[in-house]
């Protein structure tokens, strides 16, 4: 798949003209086969129909609403849904006019940067603790599988539970353990329910990012740090001069597709505050929720799904680079 | 070595307390479960049952319709994984085996579907299955789900076939079997564990779905297991020990699909990114 684009670019430097020319004899070699020459001319007309059941169905339920959600965005809709021709920024500027988008977008931020960078550090010691081998390994792998399967929905309910202000477990455990001396009300006030919350965030976000960065460790040969102590380096040393920089792109992965999920995140927040008191704990995942299918504001929904999904076209641009760049080098 | 053993001691017991911490929710979860309903109420609370309560497994099934959103849940699940293998296995066998022009086009498109989830695209979803005609139906949530994870799908199918060596499909093919044929009668049958692995996660994914069905499903004939939970969020209170009862038995069955897939779990969502 490389070979088309790179006949396409004229500005290729030597280096790159080079490895050019070995493709093209790796396929003159290929082709002097004759069955695999006839395999090759039978598929070239075909391809395109073994992608168009998957292609149609992304079309349908990905790309389509993608455009619709644009369109929406500059458009005035009544209650019952019927667009009611453009009406060119007015949702836009209708949301940069309340303050609450920026309330929203701050806990956004906020939300996904603490979920994502204390899971990741979080998960970087299980990671590392996982790949020692010890009696009991295979269960404790198997209880950091359980809150990924688990529907979301469900662990916030049972958080919300645990925090609960009369029967809760945590006030009930810490009473028992005379850590605390009255019942705490996690849930009511915003400086303590939305890092409650961001701590639940990091509890289901850190299984997948273990077990990526768990993947990328057991592949770094053992022979690598058998050679270093040998040259005497220390168990930080290794840390920081071998694993670290080989586990440069299971980190950037997990951290790329992290921040895209937690930034999307819905129910953890819908589940245990509804974004209350007054949006104080809304991001802009459950502002858009309200604003669309409570408020009946569907343009000005659609206008923060249009700033979310730019945002996060952010990433994904970047994303795309680090990985095509990672394939052609 | 004293300094030796203390370096071992000290990663059994993390570990083990990361095991426990992990576990924590959901062994409250199965506790509370077990309570009555006046001691779920009760002060000051417990932390184990006084009395063990199993009547509340049996009184779920009269409380809400459970019988009928597992139905649902499951057609939904099993649904959304045939569409999505449907549409997965024909493209992730192309792209395994030949270059085509606009194949890198094609894997930009899946990488870019992999990066939103369903609800930023909400408002926009919401109309698409309006004008389809599929509101409160289970087919809009099926079409949802299996688009959703086809970059999954796509990503580890094709890193499946490509490990199969094509020789025996041309072997198939001089024995005068179709393309087609060769890929049902040859490939497929070597494929089986990554086909179950992309079986399983769709599953997974669909039955945990919650956003969509939420939005679009408003009649308890086509509700889902995890909207139908909701019903125990009342106005009030919670009817937390029937909630924990009943996400008990929505849990399990994930539980066991997930742990079955482990070690391809990984893979199969990280190989847009990660080329070996």
């Amino acid at each position: 798949m490389d070979g088309d684009m790179r006949k396409r670019r004229d500005d290729m430097d030597g280096d790159k003209r080079k490895r050019r020319d070995m493709d093209r004899d790796k396929r003159k070699r290929r082709d002097m086969d004759g069955n695999k020459r006839k395999h090759w001319d039978e598929w070239l007309s075909s391809p395109y129909l073994w992608i168009l059941p998957s292609l149609l169905l992304m079309f349908i339920v990905i790309f389509i609403p993608i455009v619709e959600l644009f369109m929406t965005s500059f458009s005035t809709i009544s209650l019952a849904g019927v667009r009611k021709g453009f009406n060119g920024l007015d949702n836009y500027v209708a949301i940069f006019q309340d303050d609450t988008f920026y309330l929203v977008l701050k806990n956004t931020l906020v939300w996904t940067i603490f979920v994502v960078g204390i899971s990741t550090a979080l998960s970087m010691g299980i990671a590392v603790l996982l790949n020692r081998k010890f009696p009991g390994r295979k269960i404790v792998r198997a209880a950091l599988i359980v809150p990924w399967a688990v529907s979301l929905i469900i662990t916030a309910a049972i958080w919300k539970w645990i925090l609960d202000y009369n029967y809760g477990t945590f006030n009930y455990l810490f009473t028992k353990l005379n850590i605390i001396n009255e019942n705490i009300y996690w849930l009511a006030n915003p400086s303590l329910s939305f890092p409650a919350m961001i701590g639940v965030g990091i509890f289901v976000t850190i299984p997948f990012t273990s077990f990526v960065l768990l993947s990328g460790l057991q592949s770094i040969s053992n022979d690598l740090y058998e050679a270093a102590s040998v040259d005497g380096a220390d168990g930080w040393g290794k840390f920081w001069r071998i694993t670290l920089p080989l586990l440069k792109q299971p980190l950037t992965v997990s951290l790329v597709l992290n921040t895209i999920y937690v930034f999307n995140s819905f129910p953890i927040i819908w589940t245990m505050t509804q974004g209350d008191p007054v949006n104080k704990t809304d991001t802009v995942i459950t502002y858009l929720y309200k604003l669309a299918f409570q408020s009946s504001k569907m343009g000005e929904a659609a206008a923060v799904s249009v700033i979310s999904f730019l945002i996060l076209l952010m990433f994904t641009l970047f994303y795309v680079y680090m990985t095509f760049r990672k394939e052609s080098s | 070595m004293p300094y030796f053993k203390l370096w071992k001691f000290s990663t059994l017991i993390i570990a083990y307390l990361l095991c426990i911490m992990l576990l924590f929710p959901y062994v409250v979860m199965l506790i509370t479960s077990l309570k009555s309903p006046s001691e779920v109420y009760n002060i000051p609370p417990t932390f184990l049952p006084t009395e063990w309560t199993f009547s509340n497994f049996v009184d779920i099934w009269q409380v809400i319709p459970l019988s009928t959103y597992i139905l649902n849940t499951i057609w939904i699940a099993a649904g959304a994984t045939i569409v999505a293998l449907l549409c997965s296995i024909p493209a992730a066998y192309v792209l395994s085996r030949i270059n085509f022009r606009g194949k890198r086009l094609y894997l930009y498109l899946v990488l870019i579907t992999q990066m939103f989830s369903p609800i930023v695209l909400l408002v926009g979803l919401y109309r698409v299955i309006h004008w389809l005609g599929l509101m409160d139906s289970v087919w809009g949530l099926i079409l949802v789900n299996a688009a959703f994870t086809q970059a999954f799908a796509i990503w580890l199918l094709t890193g499946y076939f490509s490990t199969i060596p094509r020789e025996l499909e041309q072997a198939a093919w001089i024995d005068g079997c179709t393309k087609f044929q060769a890929l049902r009668k040859v490939v497929l049958p070597l494929a089986v564990p990554g086909i179950i692995t992309t079986v399983i996660f769709v599953f997974v994914m669909a039955w945990n779905e919650f956003v969509v069905a939420l939005t679009i499903i408003s009649s308890d004939e086509s509700r889902p297991l995890t909207v139908g939970i909701h019903a125990f969020f009342g106005k009030f209170d919670v009817q937390w020990q029937y909630l924990f009862a009943t996400s008990l038995v929505a849990v399990i069955p994930v539980v066991i699909l997930f742990l079955a897939i482990e070690k391809y779990l990984v893979s199969g969502l990280t190989s847009g990114g990660v080329k070996d």
